[in-house]
């Protein structure tokens, strides 16, 4: 579920800057929605580096699944 | 020159013997659909041959039409070798069909046209219906052949953009005659699983290996199937009812994958981008704020303070203008209304009262004084009375008459002698 999550983050991002360049806000609220945003995009950041290469599976004849590696193919 | 009149049929031989030595229509195979078929009681075929822009009427002897395998039918498509030749009863041309054998790839093409249509019809095809391929897919499915050219581009595509997402294989047959009940069974195994993404399709190949994803079961398997489905069947050219079913469609199993997951790199550029546009906003915002102050500090107000005193000094030299004519003025109605109670309570003090009427009383007095016949009688005068009657006049006084004298000190009394007028 981990890269759902990246999607919600990434979606609250990108309302954290559209809200950041809407303008009606003050300047405290939006010095405190542009450190959010920054803080969030580092974030996602770190998360795509540090995620886990996902093992390929595949699914077996007895209707399990199987790791599965590229050279197989 | 004299015209020689020849007989028809004379003709019709001799275009006969032309289309019989020509060696070129001696030997001619020909494609073509078949029309107008009809079976002869005796076992020969007659029907026509035809494209889009032109038709030839056919005949098969029976002792041709008994090799084939199959059973021709109008729409057919047709593969034909035979010699083209002309029957002089009626003088057209026709072609003598020996050998003949199903155009499958025509035959295909009519029946994907045909499913094409009719599954268009039924809202198979329907954009409203198409299901939104999600950004960033947590587990992809893959419906195709465990081997081959395919899967290896697939997951090499996505291990290279977006390596975080896992992948799982639903291997089946992607041609051949079992292949599309393999495909929908592998389909519908997807489906037991979360799965943000589904591809389905196999590597390039001839139409009819790629047959399979234009058959009616899959196409409903793919209608039906819940998970977002990306189609993916060989080539860019190749378009089989697959991809038209297909949430998305992709030109090549490669496509398949780039559309499935986004690429990293360009996540990590989108998020620098998204640094760089709050980084910019945030600026403006201060750089906005800042100016407003510096305004406010080029105020007149700010940049010579006193004026504001000055303003208020002259506001408070006024007050105090208006603060002192009012307690003067109070001060002097204040004064004449004491007055006034003074004067009030003087008139009324009884002690000032007294030493007003003592005084009143002296004068009175001292009036009396001056009126008191006493003080008069110290000076000589004399009071006379008769009867005790003060008298002023000598009427009723009679000759003898004792009068009474009343002198300062002591008092007489005398006898009247005479009276005088």
């Amino acid at each position: 579920m981990k890269e759902k999550k990246f999607e919600d983050m990434l979606s609250e991002l990108e309302t954290l800057v559209k809200k950041l360049e809407n303008g009606d806000t003050d300047l405290d609220t939006s010095i405190e929605t542009y450190q959010k945003a920054m803080k969030l995009a580092k974030e996602c950041g770190d998360k795509l580096n540090n995620a886990e290469e996902a093992v390929n599976k595949i699914l077996s004849e007895d209707g399990t699944l199987k790791d599965f590696h590229i050279e197989n193919a | 020159m004299e015209k020689r009149y020849i007989t028809v049929s004379t003709l019709n031989r001799y275009l006969k013997n032309k289309f019989d030595t020509d060696p070129n229509i001696q030997r001619v195979s020909l494609k073509g659909e078949i029309s107008n078929f009809k079976g002869h009681t005796r076992g020969h075929l007659y029907f026509t041959l035809k494209d889009e822009e032109g038709r030839i009427n056919a005949v098969m002897f029976s002792f041709n039409a008994s090799k084939l395998t199959f059973v021709p039918e109008d729409g057919m498509k047709v593969l034909v070798t035979g010699r083209v030749s002309v029957y002089p009863p009626t003088g057209s041309y026709q072609i003598y069909v020996e050998e003949m054998e199903s155009d499958g790839l025509g035959n295909l093409y009519l029946k994907y046209e045909a499913l094409k249509k009719e599954l268009a019809e039924k809202g198979l095809f329907d954009a409203g219906h198409k299901k939104a391929i999600p950004k960033y897919p947590h587990r992809i499915g893959i419906v195709t052949a465990p081997t081959g050219a395919a899967i290896k581009d697939i997951l090499s595509t996505i291990k290279r953009r977006y390596p975080i997402c896992e992948t799982i294989i639903f291997p089946c047959l992607v041609q051949g005659e079992l292949a599309k009940d393999d495909i929908v069974k592998a389909i519908n195994e997807a489906e037991k699983y979360d799965l943000d993404v589904l591809i389905v399709g196999r590597g390039g190949g001839s139409y009819e290996d790629l047959w399979a994803f234009n058959e009616e079961i899959v196409a409903y398997a793919i209608y039906n199937c819940t998970i977002p489905v990306i189609s993916a069947v060989g080539h860019e050219i190749d378009f089989t009812i697959a991809d038209f079913v297909a949430d998305l469609r992709a030109p090549t199993p490669t496509g398949a994958a780039e559309m499935a997951v986004p690429n990293m790199v360009d996540l990590f550029t989108f998020l620098e981008q998204i640094k760089i546009r709050c980084t910019s906003t945030i600026s403006n915002k201060i750089n906005i704020n800042k100016k407003h102050l510096l305004d406010l500090k080029d105020n007149y107000v700010l940049k010579n303070p006193l004026a504001v005193y000055e303003i208020k000094e002259q506001k408070l030299s006024n007050l105090i203008d208006i603060l002192n004519s009012t307690i003067t003025n109070k001060l002097a109605n204040a004064k004449l209304k004491y007055n006034h109670i003074k004067e009030n309570y003087i008139l009324n003090n009884p002690e000032e009262l007294l030493k007003k009427k003592k005084h009143d009383y002296t004068l009175i007095l001292n009036k009396l004084e001056i009126l008191n016949p006493i003080s008069i009688l110290s000076k000589g005068y004399s009071v006379v009375s008769l009867n005790d009657k003060t008298i002023n006049s000598t009427d009723n006084i009679s000759k003898g008459d004792t009068l009474n004298i009343k002198l300062y000190k002591g008092s007489l009394k005398a006898k009247v002698e005479s009276v005088g007028k």
